[in-house]
């Protein structure tokens, strides 16, 4: 099958908050895709050369600034990157309030990304109300940290500040809230047949395949693996409060769904549980200003899988590289496994399963093999493509 | 992690493997580095996650990393091409997952896998970036120069 690569539209250049944006060349013929391109980089800020630039605690609310959703996340891979070198040994506390935010982070992302198939599907009642549960989440955090989403709170050796003292009641009350919605988002998910018959069987890929291409998080544990950085390689306090892995092995969109209300609801559960059994003590130490000559790797599970972060240091205050690899990345590959076979109506869903960075769906470009044309086709025309297609599918039936 | 393997397949390849806390490193010399790769999947196989491709400018080379996890263990091949001829084979027919790894190590380092599908186009770096002007990633590359030659100030 030839094309000529010369067809590439580039993908409008800038989201503000976002660092991942992709750009998919979908091949068609007729209305199935055939082939798959993507390409990334349209915000590409040079975070890794600047880091190079800034000093070993600067560069903890830069690389935070990398995702809007899993801020914590790059924080603390980061920040733990730097304490293996330091050989410090963190505060217990520390580890077990890095857990809580880390778990409530989870949640929030994961809200975001099921009202986000909502949107996709045309169920926007369903994306309204998961957006204002996962507000209650926020507003955890806002308590907690001072901020909603970059929360500058993980720093070398610990966290910036305890938690407030009355946080308790509003935890339990709102994990309780949380687990409650979860339970009824999933009979209801499930009970609605547009959700179903856009999701169920959609963007299914054999295990060998998945293996070959090392995706991360849900799209892994979707496929029946179940690997999990905080069970296998525990990290804050995982390894007192033990994570149970959830999968599943339909692979397809519906398998995903379920996944991710499942790790909400556990998510709920441990921090919970994290709150009860949390020492008392310090939470931070006091750091040198400079960090030994070396090299680390660290990673956690963010939300949407493994954040792996490399660095290494000359001996001083400032890294001499900073290597960051976000899941995106690694499910990239998977995410265009996914689409080949299925119709350019799924598009929506499939791209969002995978839960990208969602400034990646501003514009796609597609090129019909039979016409050979091609036009540029944006977000928004193509969920309601992708409506108006499986509306007219059921008046058919 | 068995080590014995692992010391067996570094004298096959001859290479020598260090340790510092969770991560062990295995170097080679860049014309190994595929046959240790290829062993580590074949006699390690549980090492089969690539987690990602890491290159840094060390002058007068440029070194890579292959980050293999699995459990509690980082396992990574490390190697060096040298400045002036940063050429490598792809191991994207062994290690799909390498794909837009390789293709990201090209963009900011200018390391060519040959092999690679990727080679001929950019994945990260902007169309604009001028062709004439060092990877981004070296120790050369002076991002105030490289600016003005996009005419961005």
């Amino acid at each position: 099958m030839q094309y000529s690569p010369e067809n590439m539209v580039p993908f409008g250049p800038v989201h503000p908050a976002l660092k991942e944006p992709e750009y998919f060349k979908l091949i068609l013929e007729g209305e199935k895709i055939v082939e798959v391109i993507p390409r990334i980089g349209y915000v590409h800020r040079g975070i890794e050369r600047a880091a190079q630039d800034r000093t070993w605690i600067k560069n903890v609310y830069l690389f935070e600034r990398i995702c809007g959703i899993c801020s914590f996340a790059h924080s603390i891979a980061y920040t733990q990157a730097i304490e293996t070198l330091l050989q410090f040994e963190v505060p217990r506390r520390a580890r077990y309030i890095r857990l809580i935010i880390s778990e409530l982070e989870r949640i929030h992302s994961h809200l975001l990304w099921l009202g986000l198939v909502g949107y996709w599907t045309g169920f926007d009642t369903l994306f309204m109300w998961i957006w204002k549960d996962r507000e209650h989440v926020l507003d955890l955090e806002e308590a907690i940290t001072g901020n909603r989403i970059h929360k500058s709170y993980s720093t070398i050796s610990g966290v910036r500040k305890d938690l407030p003292d009355n946080i308790g009641d509003a935890l339990k009350r709102e994990m309780k809230y949380i687990e409650e919605r979860s339970e009824y988002y999933k009979t209801l998910v499930f009970s609605e047949e547009t959700l179903v018959s856009r999701t169920k069987g959609i963007g299914r890929i054999n295990q060998d395949i998945t293996k070959k291409l090392c995706p991360v998080g849900p799209l892994l544990r979707c496929n029946g693996f179940s690997r999990d950085v905080r069970v296998e390689d525990p990290y804050a306090a995982y390894d007192e409060i033990i994570p149970d892995v959830k999968t599943s092995h339909d692979g397809d969109i519906a398998s995903l769904l379920l996944l991710r209300i499942e790790e909400v609801k556990e998510s709920c559960r441990l921090v919970l549980e994290a709150y009860e059994k949390i020492p008392s003590g310090p939470v931070k130490l006091t750091i040198p200003r400079s960090v030994p000559k070396g090299e680390a790797m660290f990673h956690v599970e963010a939300p949407r899988g493994e954040l792996f972060y490399f660095i290494r240091s000359p001996g001083g205050t400032v890294p001499d590289r900073v290597k960051i690899r976000t899941p995106t990345m690694a499910n990239l590959l998977t995410a265009s496994e996914m689409l080949k076979g299925h119709t350019l109506a799924d598009v929506p869903v499939v791209l969002t399963g995978m839960d990208p960075c969602f400034g990646c769906m501003d514009r796609v470009s597609i090129v019909e093999l039979d016409k050979s044309k091609q036009w540029a086709i944006r977000g928004e025309e193509l969920r309601q493509y992708g409506i108006d297609w499986y509306k007219q599918r059921r008046n058919k039936n | 992690m068995d080590s014995e393997k692992l010391q067996e397949i570094a004298i096959r390849v001859g290479g020598q493997v260090a340790k510092f806390r969770k991560s062990t490193i295995l170097t080679v010399s860049p014309d190994r580095a595929k046959e240790a790769c290829q062993l580590i999947l074949t006699e390690l196989p549980e090492f089969h996650h690539l987690s990602t491709i890491t290159g840094i400018d060390d002058d007068p080379s440029i070194t890579l990393y292959y980050h293999f996890w699995q459990g509690k263990d980082f396992l990574t091949v490390k190697t060096g091409v040298p400045k002036t001829d940063p050429v490598i084979p792809s191991f994207v027919d062994i290690l799909p997952s390498a794909l837009l790894y390789e293709a990201e190590v090209k963009d900011l380092l200018g390391v060519l896998f040959q092999g690679n599908p990727l080679m001929q186009r950019r994945l990260l770096l902007p169309d604009s970036y001028p062709p004439e002007a060092p990877p981004p990633l070296r120790k050369e590359a002076d991002p105030e120069k490289i600016r003005r030659m996009m005419e961005l100030e």
